[in-house]
């Protein structure tokens, strides 16, 4: 089986170097963030190794798992972890952060899969920084293909995969076929989410995504790790969303401290206008 | 005088919410967090100014009151517990922090200043006080100065002694002594503010701090390593250090404590291959850092058995919760018996074998869960109490077996108290790390600078 990732860099909220907002909120100003992987993009990387292996012998991949970014060149180091942490080959598209929208990476990626032909596209529902939740059903609709979204737990069948999705008040569950794009939610990683054709089920993986062996991230140096240009992929790279205003949240309000439970009564009455 | 009758007495002479007897603040503030002792102080003060510390100082000496300063409260040896009618003087309403002078990297605060609140002050500037630990949320600048507090970043940056410039503070008689302000260098005779760094309170009360502040650190790389015993583990210590890469943490813990931070925090182990020890490496991402290269090197020359590496920030911060889970995981599993022993480092592998082979002998079946910092020579020794002995019975087994430990450790010159301090807890056994001589020094200080002994009396040594 082969299986493509579609892996895109956010901004690390968890670092000390914030997001800056220059004067006038055009753009964001990105110099001196850390970076990490989108998590839902993360979450289905592990998915798509749980899908080419055998749980319980994972050394022997069956299967391709091909990662995929946009970004410039100092991104790599995104992909070379996701290389330590199992995929096999990667490939950087060649562009600048802000002249992407998900329209145009849903074209240009549309490109690529014509040419890598995988059986399966698994990405995240959504990046945690724009929130658009967009580019997977973009995909689906410019490739015709069928698409599961929100999957919470993947089985792989003959020529298929069983997707369960969770939705109110149960489980509903698709039989896609491959090739088919199915977006990863966060319970994907549970240690009983994914299983492959010949892991048993009765085997359980850790919770969470795997951790690289050292050896593993010595071998990463070694994968392939290929550019592709954007205007390689689509001739047109106009942005379709444009845009307009960046503004930070706004500060937290100073707290009062209260005298005690009648004027705590009292201000939520009169200032917060809650009761 | 009586505590009570002396606060009545001079409660006019202050503002009318200075003292408070309120029963469940005096709980809470007549302890740190040992379990040990019965809180009981008969009042506490919140002075909001160094002149007031001063004012209440002077008429304490004059009425031979016991005071207990007190901070966030957090220590591990009973220094600022109050349990017998003492006042205790509170610095939580003293905590202004002046500007950070970016030019000198210092920042003059307020000994009542939370550590996390200096940190964010800082933060905004790149830079920061590093001086870091579990309890930064509750932890005050005084009380970290008080008692030279430690952490999981002391090899990369020491003790908090290394970073104070300057203090200010208020002597047993209500002086108030300005020492050395903020200068790095001030060689004219004996250097007073040291002596105060550490002291638990019991020589003076640190109203103010000039603070030293160093570069807010970039991303750092987060390693575990499994390896076979203590030895192993000092070995990879030594061919790390010889790196040019920077250390920021070097933590140990062994299986058994993995095992139960495991059980307790239901999570899997990151690495494939079980081992009887595991290394926690942090290093500081620098500019032009082979690490690749050395890490290549580690299965060739034998130094480990399995390691990995986090990929992401959030798998850095999976790899800190199994060695910071401990000392929790310890206690929601079982009943832990608490040492914390420091070693000269080229000591450790030799005391580790012995300490094994005595408890095996003495205290058979006993399981003892060893984590520490060991980079900085500092052992965290956790014995568990046995399923099916009676708790009585265990404490009175440790009493014992602490002896043991002590005089092992009194014999590869190491520390019966490495960050913890002295308090009431350790105070029986102080005997173990210091002579008879130089108690005789400290008992002389003790006396030159707080002739009534007034301030903390009882902490660290009686008189």
């Amino acid at each position: 089986m082969k299986i493509l990732v579609p892996l895109k860099r956010v901004a690390d909220p968890d670092n000390a170097n914030k997001v800056k907002i220059p004067a006038g909120g055009a753009t964001i100003d990105t110099t001196g963030l850390e970076w990490k992987p989108n998590p839902f993009d993360e979450y289905a990387l592990e998915a798509a190794l749980r899908l080419t292996e055998n749980g319980a012998s994972p050394k022997a991949r069956q299967g391709e798992v091909v990662v995929v970014s946009f970004g410039p060149k100092d991104m790599e180091p995104t992909l070379r972890s996701a290389l330590a942490t199992g995929a096999d080959r990667a490939i950087r598209v060649d562009a600048k952060d802000d002249q992407l929208d998900g329209a145009l990476v849903a074209r240009a990626l549309k490109a690529l899969i014509e040419k890598e032909k995988p059986d399966y596209v698994l990405m995240g529902k959504q990046a945690v920084d724009g929130d658009s939740n967009q580019v997977g059903q973009m995909l689906a609709q410019l490739l015709g293909w069928p698409q599961a979204t929100f999957a919470a737990t993947i089985q792989e069948e003959a020529g298929a995969l069983l997707v369960g999705r969770e939705v109110d008040g149960g489980v509903l569950t698709l039989r896609v076929k491959g090739p088919a794009i199915v977006t990863v939610d966060l319970r994907i990683v549970a240690p009983t989410s994914v299983f492959s054709k010949s892991t048993a089920r009765t085997f359980k993986y850790n919770d969470g995504v795997r951790f690289a062996p050292l050896p593993a991230i010595m071998a990463a140096k070694k994968k392939p790790l290929a550019e592709v240009k954007l205007s390689e992929l689509t001739s047109d790279t106009a942005l379709r969303v444009e845009y307009v205003k960046f503004e930070p949240p706004p500060g937290r309000q100073a707290g009062v401290k209260v005298k005690d439970v009648g004027d705590l009564v009292h201000r939520l009455k009169n200032d917060a206008k809650v009761l | 005088m009586d505590p009570l009758t002396f606060v009545e007495s001079i409660r006019g002479q202050f503002p009318p919410d200075f003292f408070t007897q309120d029963p469940s603040e005096l709980l809470e503030y007549g302890k740190d967090w040992t379990r040990v002792y019965t809180p009981d102080p008969s009042a506490i003060a919140f002075p909001r100014s160094t002149e007031e510390v001063a004012r209440l100082l002077r008429l304490c000496h004059q009425a031979g009151v016991p005071v207990v300063p007190s901070g966030g409260r957090t220590g591990l040896a009973a220094g600022a517990v109050a349990a017998r009618r003492e006042l205790v003087l509170s610095l939580s309403r003293m905590r202004r922090m002046d500007p950070v002078d970016t030019l000198g990297q210092t920042v003059r605060v307020q000994a009542g200043a939370v550590t996390e609140a200096v940190h964010h002050h800082c933060s905004e500037h790149g830079l920061t006080w590093p001086v870091d630990f579990a309890s930064k949320g509750s932890s005050q600048v005084g009380g970290n100065i008080a008692t030279n507090a430690g952490g999981v970043k002391v090899i990369r940056y020491g003790l908090t002694r290394q970073w104070v410039l300057g203090l200010q503070v208020v002597t047993a008689a209500g002086e108030v002594l300005e020492l050395n302000g903020a200068l790095e260098k001030n060689n004219t005779g004996f250097d007073l503010r040291q002596l105060f760094i550490g002291s638990e309170g019991t020589l003076g009360v640190i109203t103010e701090a000039t603070l030293k502040l160093a570069r807010l650190p970039g991303g750092q790389d987060v390693l575990l390593l499994a390896v076979e015993d203590v030895p192993a583990v000092l070995r990879l210590f030594e061919a790390a250090r010889r790196e040019p890469f920077q250390i920021s943490a070097y933590e140990f813990f062994t299986d058994r404590c993995a095992a139960r931070v495991e059980r307790h925090r239901k999570i899997a182990p990151p690495l494939a291959t079980r081992a009887p020890c595991y290394v926690l490496l942090e290093l500081e991402k620098g500019v032009d850092y082979n690490l690749d290269q050395w890490l290549s090197t580690l299965f060739e020359r034998e130094l480990i058995l399995d390691g990995t590496m986090a990929q992401t920030s959030s798998q850095g911060a999976q790899l800190w919760a199994l060695r910071e889970g401990i000392s929790e995981s310890l206690s929601a599993t079982g009943l832990p018996h608490k040492n914390d022993v420091s070693l000269p480092i080229a000591g450790l592998s030799a005391f580790c074998a012995e300490f094994g082979r005595v408890f095996e002998e003495r205290y058979p079946g006993w399981e003892i869960c060893l984590f520490g910092h060991i980079g900085d020579g500092n052992l965290h020794i956790n014995v568990m109490k046995p399923e099916g002995m009676e708790k009585a019975e265990f404490l009175a087994q440790t009493s014992k077996a602490d002896r043991d430990l002590f005089e092992l450790v009194r014999q590869h010159r190491g520390s019966i108290s490495a960050e913890h301090g002295v308090g009431l807890l350790k105070k029986p056994y102080l005997g173990y790390s210091r002579a008879p001589e130089e108690l005789a020094v400290l008992r002389a200080v003790k006396q030159a600078l707080d002739p009534k002994n007034i301030l903390n009396p009882g902490k660290i040594f009686d008189l």
